[in-house]
């Protein structure tokens, strides 16, 4: 690990502009999460307030403009206050709403599912309002070299441009997308200080266009295979199946090993690989490049940000990470599913799923399934630990070695602001299921 | 707290401490300032004193000087004092640490009230809202939910069923339609006086499957499994069981279930937050708030079955007979581990059963000797 290499000696600071030095280390990471996802299975998840602030603290503290360490000052408490009041709050909203949905969607629409699209659309605002109260919450509780970030008020602003602008970008298949990341960007940025200093996001939604060309590129290549096989080309000649037909067949073919006779140019299946890949790659190369050109765009008076963020290099990050952590989850669940079938016998698992595990209840029975409750909740505590060391990490750091303020005259100028008192910390994020990054 | 006194000039009995690469901020603006370190152990307090500033320093107290947690990387510490909670003391030369002996210790929670005020509330709005509120409300509703509703409702979930059994990728679950035997559960549904021939008659189907078990779906249908079938030594083991279901029917508690879980599974679920995915935990929980549901439940559509027994001339005994049939192959759940089964126990349903029977009538038999042949042929 080369982590230890900038704090070695702490950065002179230079007149014009400031880099930022990431000190952390990973095993500490390691053993940090893991200490602390061991005491939130132990407790129930009661603890993961707790473990949550500590990690927070602890990144934040490895992120060091100039030298000097980010703060947060998130207390557990706080946290697991907000938590019981959005759930006071939610509980009433989401059981019976959810339940008289369910009552309409049988009586109206013989299906229970419209009703859970229904209660699942009715959450969305909830979801955009609880994301903006928790960065709101989150910066709050930040501080650099003793003074407050802070987040005006105005969730409910963003929750409804929120919605504007997922309904004008489904509208144009996504092709507005750029659009929408940069205005709910704007909105944020726009309401975020650093102590007396109000932050401002410069430049237009196009400057975001560049950063979705490899998504594009996929896209394109896609349409354009599929128009070859099925107009240009045909695979099966003579068949003017729709779409959905060719995939299932051309599936099954794969599977089964076997190509029909008659087929022309098969090998083309092939092709999807790479424009999968492709996919992939543009998705996550659009998400942190469109952060590395908003970032070039920030500014403060007397202040700019400037991103060299590696889109290729963060990609493999992304992808090899994730890659790491759900390969170790997929063995875990393996291993469980084995002994559990073991324990249990095939059965009992179509049983439980259908809730009708009938007067079958011993305790030898109950003994195995709390092992197996024991045994799943390691497992994702273990993936939860990966996951922090092997992608939270490296993409934190990375972002913040890029991270650089090229003009800081306007430092001196910035005083303290008030604190930001609210009750409810991100007690809807949590409940909700945002999960907030950290 | 006071505001911490100038530092004098020329002090006796401190000791000095390097304070290069060392960084103050007063907590009002983001710059750092270069200081010198002096700890008066007479006094027992740190002097910040500020050498580039024609500035007063600080002086902060010993044992009020805390150390921020968690904090990434090897070098250096960084100091608050209790007494000021925005200044901060980057502290590269930790030799200066000996000094303070309370750098760990923990502020007084504040606000414990207010929080257990607020944990309070939000057990007792969870507890009224899945134990009371939801309940009362489906119990409402699901005698309003239309027929055709219902029907749906159950038909779509039969075939989910019927699909889960089967397993992904493959066709699902056959029922089983030897007519003969089917006939066989249709005389089984007159004689215990169910409702034929309208929209809103018992679908009963037999699922070609080993388990021991039998359920109702929401929209009259009712579905056993060859396994309860096989198990049966009488054809009124079969009636008793397809009465106890009918009387699931008769009093709508499918739809009720549907509805009691659409509203309460939702709540579970912000309770458990991101924690461990959750599914766990809501599993056992759900379970538990399935199963005391359907105690009520379950005991009503026992003396359904008794009272339609009894009419159909067949001796309610016959429930008890296949309970027992289940307790040998599957044990009874007594005790605490008794409120996570859907049923009431077993041995006690089992006396009830018996107990509903008179002893001085004579029963008889629901299917004829060859009806009851073709019923254990029904999957053949």
């Amino acid at each position: 690990m080369i982590t230890s290499l900038p704090e070695a000696t702490p950065p002179p600071v230079p007149e014009q502009g400031m880099d930022v030095w990431f000190v952390g280390n990973r095993s500490a990471l390691f053993w940090l999460a893991l200490k602390s996802g061991f005491w939130t299975v132990l407790t129930l998840g009661f603890y993961r307030f707790w473990m949550k602030t500590r990690l927070r603290r602890w990144y934040w503290s490895s992120i060091r403009p100039g030298g000097h360490p980010l703060e947060y000052v998130g207390d557990p408490l706080e946290k697991l206050l907000g938590f019981f009041i959005a759930v006071v709050i939610l509980t009433f909203y989401i059981g019976i709403v959810n339940l008289l949905l369910m009552f309409v969607s049988f009586s109206f629409f013989q299906s229970s599912f419209v009703g859970y699209f229904a209660s699942f659309l009715g959450v969305i605002p909830v979801w955009f309002y609880a994301q903006y109260r928790a960065r709101r919450y989150v910066l709050g509780r930040t501080r650099w070299r003793g003074v407050r970030f802070g987040l005006e008020k105005g969730a409910w602003g963003y929750a409804w441009r929120a919605l504007v602008h997922w309904v004008i970008t489904i509208c144009t298949l996504g092709v507005l997308w750029p659009r929408m990341t940069f205005w709910l960007e704007k909105y944020k940025t726009d309401r975020t200080y650093f102590g007396s200093a109000k932050l401002v996001q410069g430049g237009r939604w196009q400057i975001l266009i560049p950063a979705a060309m490899p998504f594009a590129a996929g896209v394109l290549a896609l349409g354009g295979l599929l128009v070859w096989m099925i107009y240009l080309a045909p695979m099966m000649p003579g068949a003017e199946e729709l779409l959905e037909d060719l995939m299932d067949t051309a599936g099954a073919a794969l599977r089964l090993n076997y190509i029909p006779s008659g087929w022309v140019g098969v090998w083309r299946l092939y092709l999807f690989i790479p424009i999968f890949m492709l996919l992939i790659y543009g998705a996550v190369h659009y998400r942190f490049v469109s952060k590395r050109i908003l970032t070039d765009h920030k500014h403060s008076e007397g202040v700019q940000m400037r991103s060299r963020l590696n889109g290729l290099r963060i990609s493999m990050i992304y992808v090899l990470g994730t890659t790491i952590a759900y390969t170790i989850l997929l063995f875990g669940v393996l291993a469980i599913l084995g002994l559990a079938i073991g324990l249990l016998g095939p059965e009992a698992f179509f049983e439980e799923q259908m809730g009708m595990a009938d007067p079958l209840g011993d305790l030898p029975r109950w003994m195995s399934l709390v092992i197996i409750a024991v045994l799943y909740l390691s497992v994702f505590l273990f993936w939860s630990v990966l996951h922090h060391a092997f992608v939270t990490y490296p993409l934190m750091r990375h972002m913040s070695v890029t991270l650089s303020l090229v003009n800081i005259a306007g430092l001196a100028q910035v005083s303290q602001r008030a604190r930001d008192e609210f009750a409810e910390a991100e007690g809807f994020a949590e409940a909700l299921d945002l999960g907030a990054a950290i | 707290m006071t505001m911490p006194p100038d530092i004098p000039q020329t002090t006796l009995g401190g000791r000095l401490y390097d304070g290069r690469s060392s960084a103050y901020f007063d907590g009002d603006a983001p710059v750092p300032r270069d200081v010198t370190l002096l700890v008066d152990t007479n006094t027992r307090v740190l002097e910040i004193g500020f050498p580039a500033q024609e500035m007063a320093g600080v002086r902060w107290p010993l044992d009020e000087i805390r150390q921020l947690e968690d904090t990434a990387g090897r070098e250096g510490v960084i100091l608050r004092w209790t007494g000021d909670p925005l200044a901060r003391l980057h502290l590269r030369n930790v030799n200066v640490l000996r000094h303070m002996h309370r750098l760990q210790a923990s502020a007084p929670p504040k606000g414990r009230g207010r929080l257990a005020a607020w944990a309070f509330a939000a057990v007792a709005a969870v507890t009224i809202q899945i134990g009371i509120l939801v309940p009362l409300l489906a119990d409402r509703l699901a005698t309003f939910v239309p027929p055709a509703g219902e029907r749906a409702l159950g038909e779509a979930t039969f075939g989910q069923i019927r699909q889960a059994l089967a397993g992904t990728g493959l066709p699902p679950l056959p029922t089983c339609d030897n007519e003969d035997g089917l006939a066989a559960l249709e005389a089984m549904l007159v004689a215990i006086g169910a409702e034929r021939d309208t929209d809103d008659a018992v679908k009963v189907f037999v699922l070609d499957h080993e388990m021991v078990n039998a359920f109702a779906l929401p929209g009259g249908y009712v579905v056993f499994f060859r396994g309860m079938i096989d198990a049966a030594l009488s054809p009124n083991e079969i009636a008793a069981v397809l009465a106890h279901e009918v009387g699931h029917v008769e009093n709508r508690d499918p739809t009720r279930h549907a509805l009691r879980s659409a509203g309460s599974i939702g709540i579970l679920g912000l309770l458990f937050g991101d924690f461990a995915g959750g599914a766990a935990v809501l599993f056992l929980t759900e379970q538990l708030i399935s199963a005391s549901y359907s105690q009520g439940a379950e005991t009503g559509a026992d003396e359904f079955a008794y009272v339609a027994l009894e009419e159909a001339g067949v001796s309610p005994a016959a429930l008890g007979d296949m309970f027992e049939r289940l307790r040998d192959k599957y044990g009874d759940a007594e005790g605490v581990f008794a409120h996570f089964v859907s049923h009431p126990t077993l041995s006690s349903r089992i006396v009830r059963s018996r107990e509903a029977a008179r002893e001085d009538a004579a029963y008889d038999d629901i299917n004829t000797d060859g009806e009851w042949s073709a019923l254990q042929a029904v999957c053949d």
